[in-house]
């Protein structure tokens, strides 16, 4: 079996994981509208990490002269709030860091601030977080768009199942900057207000940063109650449109069918699903959602709590829905105030209860990406 | 007007590279979504910046841009209509 | 797991070789539009393309040339895996330059969307209606290692059968490409491995 043994949220909400989580089930957001922001000339709305709080939380970790961006910065942070509490040695070559993340340290492209060219690259950003905890195995870098946070995991599962590391460490992260901010604009993708996921009315999405780890252990014996075990997890591709989701939302219904063999909708306790808010996605996936069968089960979106927080997003909602199951409860779609999409879905309007063991996480983006991963609470 | 057109049908071929299509190939009252130049949405925001930069005009919804961008004819009718550059 | 390769492609800045035979390629104009024109593709898309993806939509219909892989193989269990070492970073720099100066601020969209890496993993997915899952990972340099792990990996997933997989590098205007398509029964002896990747990748 393979189970989270521990993880961590660092977002504007708070920086463990259940600060987010008790943020999120009593209602709080911190998207709000950012103007002037990264020498934008037009304002967003959006969710976005107080650079002096996390300098001063990261300067209590780091002891060494190594400068590091706000992107690493808020992955180290992460990662090392989420070994707290553990005895994992992460110099140990059974341990396998993976990283999760869209644009990393983009934003150096626009100014390298003292730092040397190659920071811009993935892999050097990675194994810079990886040397940070004294790891010494190469980090898998994942960039898959808007799926990469449950790629990640997907990578995590494999990895563990087929391989001598015993503990793998996901973490997922993106900052914004005018790049991306920029980028999103250009699109006409971004809400002028607080996003309306599955909503009549939804007009597109609002932007987060965020950085999300869970480690995840394996193990033959049975687990302690309400562990969190990552039953499975596939993906597939629309092969339709490189930006546009599908019209019939037939990849993430494959990469649902491909998660849910071994269970019955009835089992689930809720879809915590990707929801960004834009027209095309959530029409998608209440179609997709439908094909599986569970347009009946309680459905949720968390984008009008944190933002689409990009890399961060697949395992930032992973965490906060596991200790939703944990807590027996099923979150409310933030925002939600009349629900329309073009297949009708139970998206909630209000947190309630649930007592099932499942929960299943989508997520779906560009490039026609589509994932779903399978998730079991220890009774 | 012609000479609009022209350098509209040109521009369009440039930024959305439309390779292997030359100015007489696109019929100016044709729809200019839809079959013939198998343009995407993508296609359709890039136009959009395309009419900011080159004629100042600000194009913000896609429903706006749909009115617009019904032909070559419209496009350039709605131009000399509302530039700004 | 054992797994074959079954038709492989590698493009340098300079040579193409599909399957043991090096490819001619009279040059006109850029070196990927002439490939293009010299395996006599017909993809009006490919002109919209940015450089990465341009890259991996050429390795992918080179090794696929010899393949007719809409009769062998279901398009739901076809994946598409590609990684490399700059991610989308040529692009990133063309985006970038919409956007550095406020006085002449226009972020082309078109432009955007490929500075997502996986882009090149979609545009193969769409150009081929392969539907099993699509995958892009980034590492220092081409290790043939990583990339048969990246492979396995895909074949994990038991309904996939066959993958489109490739080390897929442009930056600086340089490419460096390595397309495979591996299946988990190999009509020839190619197994996958990393001897075999490393011999083809120094072709």
């Amino acid at each position: 079996m393979i189970y989270q043994l521990a993880h961590n949220i660092i977002s504007p909400l708070g920086f463990s994981s259940e600060a987010n989580y008790l943020a999120v089930k009593s209602g709080k957001t911190n998207i709000c509208l950012h103007e002037n922001e990264f020498g934008l000339p037009e304002p967003f709305m959006g969710s976005v990490i107080d650079n002096e709080i996390l300098d001063n939380e990261f300067s209590k970790i780091n002891h060494s002269n190594t400068r590091y961006t706000k992107f690493e910065k808020m992955a180290i942070l992460s990662v090392f709030y989420a070994l707290q509490n553990t005895s994992i040695k992460t110099n140990d070559s059974s341990v396998q860091f993976v990283l999760s993340t869209t644009k990393g340290n983009v934003h150096l492209l626009e100014n390298l601030n003292g730092f040397e060219s190659n920071r811009i690259h993935l892999w050097k950003s990675a194994k810079i977080i990886a040397e940070f905890f004294k790891n010494e195995n190469e980090p898998i870098i994942i960039s898959n768009a808007c799926i990469s946070g449950a790629a990640a995991q997907i990578t995590a599962l494999r990895t563990l199942q087929s391989n001598n590391i015993q503990t793998v460490i996901v973490v997922g992260a993106d900052m914004l900057s005018k790049f991306i901010v920029s980028g999103f604009q250009s699109f006409k993708a971004l809400a002028p207000e607080l996003c309306k996921p599955y909503d009549k009315n939804r007009v597109g999405l609002n932007l987060g940063e965020a950085a999300a780890t869970i480690i995840y252990g394996k193990t033959n014996d049975s687990l302690p109650a309400n562990s969190i075990e990552l039953v499975s997890g596939a993906m597939a591709n629309d092969a339709n449109h490189i930006s546009g989701p599908s019209r019939t939302g037939a990849g993430l219904y494959l990469a649902i069918k491909k998660a849910m063999q071994t269970i019955q909708p009835e089992q689930i306790a809720f879809v915590n699903a990707h929801g960004t808010a834009t027209a095309y996605n959530d029409d998608m996936e209440s179609l997709a959602l439908t094909s599986a069968g569970l347009q009946n089960r309680p459905i949720n979106s968390l984008k009008a709590y944190f933002g689409h927080t990009l890399g961060a997003a697949g395992v930032l909602e992973s965490i906060i829905s596991s200790l939703a199951i944990i807590d027996n409860t099923a979150l409310k779609t933030n925002n939600l105030q009349e629900r329309g999409t073009v297949a009708p879905i139970n998206s909630l309007m209000q947190n309630q209860a649930c007592t099932e063991d499942y929960f299943m996480k989508v997520l779906s983006g560009f490039g026609g990406s589509n994932a779903a991963l399978l998730f079991k609470k220890t009774r | 007007m012609e000479e609009l057109i022209l350098e509209l049908k040109k521009e369009i071929i440039e930024v959305l590279n439309l390779e292997e299509i030359t100015p007489e190939d696109i019929d100016t009252d044709a729809p200019l979504f839809g079959e013939g130049l198998g343009l995407d949405s993508i296609d359709a925001l890039e136009l959009m910046m395309l009419m900011q930069k080159n004629y100042g005009i600000k194009v913000d919804n896609s429903e706006k841009g749909k009115e617009i961008f019904k032909s070559i004819r419209v496009m350039a009718e709605f131009i000399s209509n509302n530039r700004t550059k | 797991m054992k797994l074959g390769i079954e038709s492989y492609c590698r493009i340098t800045n300079n040579s193409v070789i599909v399957n043991d035979n090096s490819i001619e390629i009279p040059r006109e104009q850029s070196w990927l539009t002439d490939i293009y024109h010299a395996a006599k593709i017909s993809y009006p898309k490919f002109f919209k393309m940015d450089n990465l993806a341009k890259c991996g939509f050429l390795g992918s219909e080179l090794v696929l040339q010899s393949i007719d892989i809409d009769k062998t193989t279901p398009k739901e269990n076809i994946a598409v895996v590609c990684c490399n070492r700059s991610s989308s970073l040529d692009d990133d720099t063309a985006y970038q330059k919409t956007i550095q100066n406020n006085d002449d601020y226009f972020p082309s969209p078109a432009v955007f969307v490929y500075t997502l890496a996986n882009i090149v993993t979609g545009e193969i997915s769409i150009r081929n209606k392969t539907m099993g899952e699509s995958a892009f990972y980034v590492m220092e340099q081409f290790n043939p290692q990583k990339f048969c792990s990246f492979a396995e990996s895909a074949f994990l997933d038991s309904t996939i059968d066959a993958c489109i997989c490739g080390w897929v590098e442009f930056f600086d205007g340089n490419c460096d490409v390595l397309f495979t398509y591996i299946t988990r029964n190999p009509k020839n002896n190619k197994e996958l491995n990393i001897e075999n990747l490393h011999t083809l990748y120094n072709l």
